[in-house]
């Protein structure tokens, strides 16, 4: 049995009052973060009984598998329920197998907190090293959707930027608003009105 | 839809998959303690990656033809064929037939008399 860790989700199924015959597929997670209708099970499992709750025994929501999956082959094709199940476990094996290597890298560098280099690194010892370049792109993307709703960051010398910050440094960059006039930083909500999917990235062709 | 609707509304923030349950069975891995914002997100696109990977790759490697339906079996031969789909093998057992069993069975038993 896993040992308990200390946010709320509990994986332990006797203290969910759950005894083995019972859980057969179906059944819900007591879990902090609630997602409304959906059960963290939303999955078919004609498995029988389990001891506990196993890591792959969470899956992700079988619609949003589904979608991704549908838009992935030909229009004409069609995906079997069987292997829409299928690949949703699979999903959750794919994150632990993940997870489990980033963990050690950071456990060997005596770090607690799994950084984006840990995973990108975790991918390509795993043998998933072609996600590595538009994972890079995706995470860039990421982060500069952060920082524009974010404000400015303040540039301080302990960043180590480096670059001489002058006025026209800054003329550039600030969008009109965010510094009030005296002189403190608001958070403002950006958004683009553009809802484009990120271009070039989507469509990956793996044969 | 997925779960989480904040993701949603800046475009290179949303993921397809709620990031929320992504972290959930991310610790659910033993000895994880914290994972940070660039971590989650890489994970729930990697993740999403996998899923086309593993439906483009199963679908035309299976599908010669016949039905044009993805299935269980060509998940399952998947994973044996490809190399980054070896640790699915375990899970994606091959499919037997019941007679074919039993009769594996019933020779097993024949042969420990």
């Amino acid at each position: 049995m896993s040992p308990m860790d200390g946010d709320n989700s509990t994986t332990d199924a006797s203290q969910l009052g759950i005894t083995g015959e019972y859980m057969a597929g179906g059944y819900v997670l007591q879990s902090q973060e609630d997602d409304g209708e959906e059960s963290l099970n939303d999955h078919e499992d004609g498995n029988g009984s389990k001891d506990n709750l196993r890591e792959q025994d969470i899956y992700l929501p079988i619609a949003n598998v589904a979608r991704i999956m549908k838009n992935a082959v030909p229009q004409t094709g069609k995906i079997a329920k069987d292997a829409k199940e299928c690949v949703q476990e699979c999903v959750s094996e794919f994150i632990s197998f993940i997870t489990s290597e980033a963990s050690e890298r950071c456990h060997q560098e005596k770090r607690k907190t799994i950084n984006g280099e840990d995973i990108l690194f975790a991918m390509s010892t795993l043998g998933f090293d072609m996600y590595v370049e538009p994972l890079k792109l995706y995470l860039q993307k990421f982060r500069e959707a952060m920082k524009g709703e974010k404000g400015i960051t303040p540039v301080s010398v302990t960043e180590g930027i480096g670059e001489e910050i002058t006025e026209d440094s800054f003329t550039n960059q600030l969008p009109a608003g965010l510094i009030t006039a005296d002189g403190q930083p608001q958070n403002v909500m950006v958004y683009t009105t553009s809802y484009q999917q990120i271009p070039g990235v989507q469509q990956i062709q793996f044969s | 839809m997925s779960g989480s609707k904040e993701e949603e509304k800046v475009p290179g923030r949303s993921t397809s998959l709620p990031m929320s349950r992504v972290k959930l069975i991310m610790k659910s891995s033993p000895d994880v303690s914290h994972i940070n914002q660039d971590a989650l997100f890489l994970t729930t696109k990697a993740t999403e990656l996998f899923v086309q990977h593993l439906a483009q790759y199963s679908f035309r490697k299976g599908c010669g033809g016949e039905s044009n339906a993805l299935g269980y079996s060509d998940l399952a031969k998947a994973a044996e064929e490809s190399e980054p789909f070896h640790f699915l093998t375990d899970i994606l057992p091959k499919k037997i037939l019941a007679r074919d069993y039993l009769r594996s069975l019933e020779e097993r038993s024949e042969d420990s008399d």
